[in-house]
């Protein structure tokens, strides 16, 4: 009889407590698998958000655009943005490469003026790539790199009572300090999450941008995107040493590098769940220490009887442990069946989240399999009960065998 | 402490025993300087009313608990310096024990029940297993090994704790009101069964008891009164 044989003769013997035990550990580890499903879940959903927002796997720019960030006056323009481009769409996880032409100016409808944050962009891979067409309210996307028609935030084409098709003028300074002019159509209104952005939006086409600001080939960045999210640190590793031997000097800068509010995001979901998960464990481990305490107390003959025939404390501490262990194995084994049944019932309620962080609509409840949320939750589940039985087994190891033996 | 050589001399002896035990403020001096040798073969009464220390002697002999004074000596070398572990050794190797209330493990069977103590000295599976049913066979309990202890009557499961104490052949079993629990008829038969390994395997017995069939068939009989030994020493 090992001590296995015999911890899982005792679970099986005491089904009552042992169900209580195990429904305790079964609905520990399905709190932790769907919470950490839903957390991931929310996550890649920011952070997917993040990089087709407009940000990309990667940006690559001059330098100085990156570190004193005076977007939106081609003072630190990148230099050979062909070369650049070139040596991008050679990478082989290289999906999209887009230009960008960022800008400040004054957006009027004639008889008034409003600033506004202006991109100047390659419309139709834009489109494929990002989620601008998705933000659309109103109108439509623009249809070509050359085309003088504007995207507006609807808080900024608000503010100038613009709608669909109307005509408006851009104006801003040009790279050499001149005040320039354009003459632009409204194709469409874009509702963007963040007020403050959605009150100054502006997108054009590369072309109309270009004009406005005279930077003829110039761009502020080229944005890229990969074919895969988790491609974005090797790509970059080979994108630098690339550019270097082509002797262009330009950062490449990782999403997560420029994404802050993801990251400040991430911080605050990972405390709010570590604390849910430490409450949790607490819960489970106050619950199961009392049951596995009165299961000792219950079997406080049977131990004194094991002792007096010779067994060693060891083995009593051990058999007490491996109920215990055994107890998760189970419960975690059930509790991952319990967790997928209700994550589909979840995923088929169609129950609606309030608007995640940095997003204007709901989305529906959806949670994931993520296997590191169930391996956490299968050490958590066992490091609890390991805990919880650590102090019954002390104690009827420690126990003197004559009054465990006189024990009623 | 592992050899079995001192064959003439006494296995297990008891000299200057003491015991107190503290029960809330109050100290019961449950033995006062026992001395007592038990060779093989004996077959030892302790008799005596109830708090006379009986019980007392047979843990402290059993090496279930220590002396506050005194000391015990297997075969002549006293144990009070062992650990607990070479003390749990010992009791597995040497000693077998029959309660008053049989205490046996619930989840094992009669046969598991006697292999356990084999099984815990490393004894193999099958051999194990073999064992217990041949001594499960020599308690008259052939049919009933793969019985839970619950599905046993008071008399087998006697028989399976006196098969069990026996498992690991020891020199002495340490028998505590083996037939306080039992009707008188199979009472009886607990007391032939220990008198015939006795008889038979030169097991010494020595048991505490009130019943006097006990006493009766004793090769020797304790008398014990507030702690003391005041016959048959």
């Amino acid at each position: 009889m090992t001590l296995w044989a015999l911890a899982w003769r005792n679970v099986a013997r005491h089904r009552r407590r042992s169900l209580l035990t195990g429904g305790v550990v079964v609905f520990g580890f399905a709190a932790f698998a769907l919470a950490g499903g839903f957390m991931a879940q929310s996550l890649e959903g920011l952070r997917d958000g993040t990089i087709r927002s407009g940000m990309g796997h990667l940006q690559v720019a001059d330098p100085a655009e990156f570190e004193d960030g005076s977007a939106g006056t081609l003072e630190h323009a990148l230099s050979r943005a062909a070369d650049v481009d070139a040596v991008l769409r050679a990478d082989p996880d290289v999906l999209e490469v887009l230009p960008r032409l960022d800008f400040v100016g004054l957006l009027t409808n004639g008889s008034r003026s409003v600033p506004f944050l202006g991109v100047g962009l390659d419309p139709l891979p834009e489109a494929r790539t990002m989620d601008h067409a998705k933000a659309l309210h109103k109108g439509r996307w623009l249809r070509d790199r050359s085309e003088r028609s504007v995207i507006l935030g609807t808080g900024l084409a608000a503010a100038l009572s613009l709608g669909v098709d109307d005509p408006v003028t851009l104006l801003a300074t040009t790279s050499d300090g001149t005040l320039n002019a354009v003459d632009a159509t409204v194709a469409g209104l874009a509702q963007l999450p963040i007020k403050e952005l959605d009150d100054r939006f502006l997108a054009t086409s590369l072309g109309l941008a270009s004009d406005l600001l005279a930077a003829g080939d110039r761009v502020s960045k080229l944005v890229v995107v990969l074919r895969d999210t988790a491609a974005a640190g090797a790509a970059s590793e080979r994108i630098r040493p690339a550019l270097r031997a082509r002797g262009i000097v330009a950062a490449v800068k990782v999403w997560d590098e420029l994404a802050q509010f993801y990251s400040q995001v991430r911080v605050l979901y990972i405390g709010i769940f570590g604390f849910m998960g430490l409450i949790l464990v607490a819960v489970v481990l106050l619950a199961v220490a009392n049951i596995m305490l009165m299961a000792a107390a219950e079997r406080t003959r049977e131990i004194g009887t094991l002792r007096a025939i010779g067994t060693r404390s060891r083995f009593i501490r051990r058999m007490f442990l491996a109920e215990g262990i055994l107890l998760a194995l189970l419960g975690c084994a059930a509790g991952a069946v319990l967790s997928l049944l209700l994550r589909e019932a979840l995923n088929h309620s169609g129950i609606m989240l309030p608007p995640p962080p940095g997003a204007t609509h709901g989305v529906p409840l959806h949670v994931r399999v993520y296997l590191a949320a169930y391996a956490a939750g299968a050490a958590a589940m066992l490091a609890t009960l390991a805990l919880a039985s650590w102090f019954p087994a002390r104690r009827a190891a420690r126990m003197s065998i004559i009054e465990a033996l006189a024990h009623v | 402490m592992g050899q079995r050589d001192n064959l003439d001399g006494p296995i297990l002896s008891g000299a200057g025993l003491s015991r107190t035990y503290r029960l809330g403020s109050t100290q019961v001096k449950a033995l006062r300087g026992v001395d007592l040798e038990i060779r093989r073969g004996d077959f030892i009464a302790v008799q005596g009313p109830s708090g006379s220390g009986k019980t007392t002697l047979i843990n402290l002999l059993g090496l279930l608990d220590r002396p506050d004074g005194g000391q015990v000596l297997l075969e002549g070398r006293p144990v009070g310096d062992l650990d607990d572990d070479a003390l749990a050794d010992l009791r597995r190797d040497r000693f077998g024990f029959v309660f008053q209330t049989f205490s046996l493990v619930p989840v094992l069977t009669a046969a598991e029940n006697v292999a356990y103590p084999m099984a815990l000295k490393g004894r193999g599976g099958s051999d194990c297993r073999q064992r217990a049913v041949d001594l499960l066979r020599l308690v008259g309990l052939e049919a009933r090994t793969d019985v839970r202890p619950d599905l046993l009557s008071g008399g087998e499961r006697q028989r399976v704790a006196i098969a069990r104490a026996i498992a690991n052949e020891p020199e002495v079993v340490l028998a505590d009101e083996p037939t306080a629990n039992l009707d008188s008829e199979t009472a009886a038969g607990i007391l032939d069964l220990m008198r015939d390994l006795n008889a038979k395997r030169r097991v010494s017995f020595v048991v505490a008891t009130h019943d006097p069939r006990v006493v009766e068939r004793a090769g020797r009989t304790l008398v014990l009164r507030d702690g003391r030994i005041v016959a048959g020493a």
